[in-house]
């Protein structure tokens, strides 16, 4: 009798032991990890670009940028392919953002659903991530107001696309969110649009926040960082 | 069970207690390599996607 009691207090201690050590797990071991592995993302990145500008062939004639890019290479499933900032959820907030949206690839930053538009063009450039956990990217996702910046960068150009509609909040299964024109975005034509998704409430999962946003501007790199990201 | 486990590990007090402490690092270690990696996507925090993937 007695060694039975002992055994199943033991086994009660043991499982709350493992309780503990998941919800370390859950609140700190993850952002510990993604941040490693978003500060890895963003070398690989810069230093893919730092290759990329090296060979003269890849610089295109000087006024034929803009309008028809050279041949743009497909983003290749879970390799980044971008770096986003966003001044108002820090300053040295910054992002990698990764091709697809499944669940390993959110662990490594922030994942660019697949079907959507490029960076840059018309369309819709819908991009999700993840509000807690694996380094709460978007944990301040609801303390974005219209005219926010949202800058993007692809190693050759910077894109500033700015704020039109704050956080909006929907149910998962909403996929017209990230449609080339969300109709509740309140956009009526076609454009170069860029939505942002996490989830809501913070810890839950019933509900879906929506950011949407428009392309402003776009500069060269050559030209330094755009006015939004100076300080 | 942890009593059961104490008399089966060899050695004097100390070696015991050197044994028992590898033994609960290898045990977290197992936990947060593989056991929480394969529970953690079972919990809703992974789900911020309006398609559902």
């Amino acid at each position: 009798m007695r060694l039975v009691v002992r055994t199943v207090s033991e086994l009660c201690i043991t499982v709350g032991t493992v309780i503990v050590l998941f919800v370390v797990y859950v609140l700190f071991w993850t952002g510990v990890k993604a941040d490693r592995v978003m500060d890895d993302q963003i070398d690989q990145l810069e230093e893919q670009w730092a290759r990329q500008s090296a060979r003269p062939t890849a610089s295109p004639a000087p006024g034929a940028s803009a309008s028809a890019p050279p041949k743009p290479t497909p983003y290749r499933h879970g390799k980044p392919f971008a770096i986003m900032y966003i001044p108002r959820l820090g300053f040295t907030w910054n992002k990698p953002v990764l091709e697809g949206t499944d669940t390993g690839t959110l662990k490594k930053g922030l994942g660019h659903y697949e079907r959507t538009a490029r960076l840059g063009q018309k369309g819709n450039f819908s991009v999700a991530g993840h509000r807690r956990t694996y380094g709460d990217p978007f944990k301040d996702f609801p303390r974005l107001r219209p005219g926010d910046a949202v800058v993007l960068t692809d190693g050759t150009t910077w894109f500033t696309y700015r704020v039109d509609r704050g956080p909006y909040k929907t149910v998962p299964s909403d996929i017209e969110v990230i449609d080339p024109v969300p109709r509740k975005s309140g956009y009526k034509r076609t454009g170069r649009y860029l939505t942002l998704t996490t989830c809501d409430p913070e810890w839950g999962h019933s509900h879906r926040l929506i950011v949407w946003a428009h392309l402003d501007s776009t500069q060269p790199v050559e030209a330094g960082k755009p006015a939004a990201l100076r300080r | 069970m942890y009593g059961w486990i104490w008399r089966h590990l060899p050695g004097n007090a100390w070696v015991k207690a050197l044994l028992s402490l590898v033994l609960v690092v290898a045990v977290v270690y197992v936990l947060f390599q593989y056991v929480f990696p394969w529970a953690e996507p079972l919990l809703p925090f992974n789900d911020v996607t309006v398609d559902n993937q």
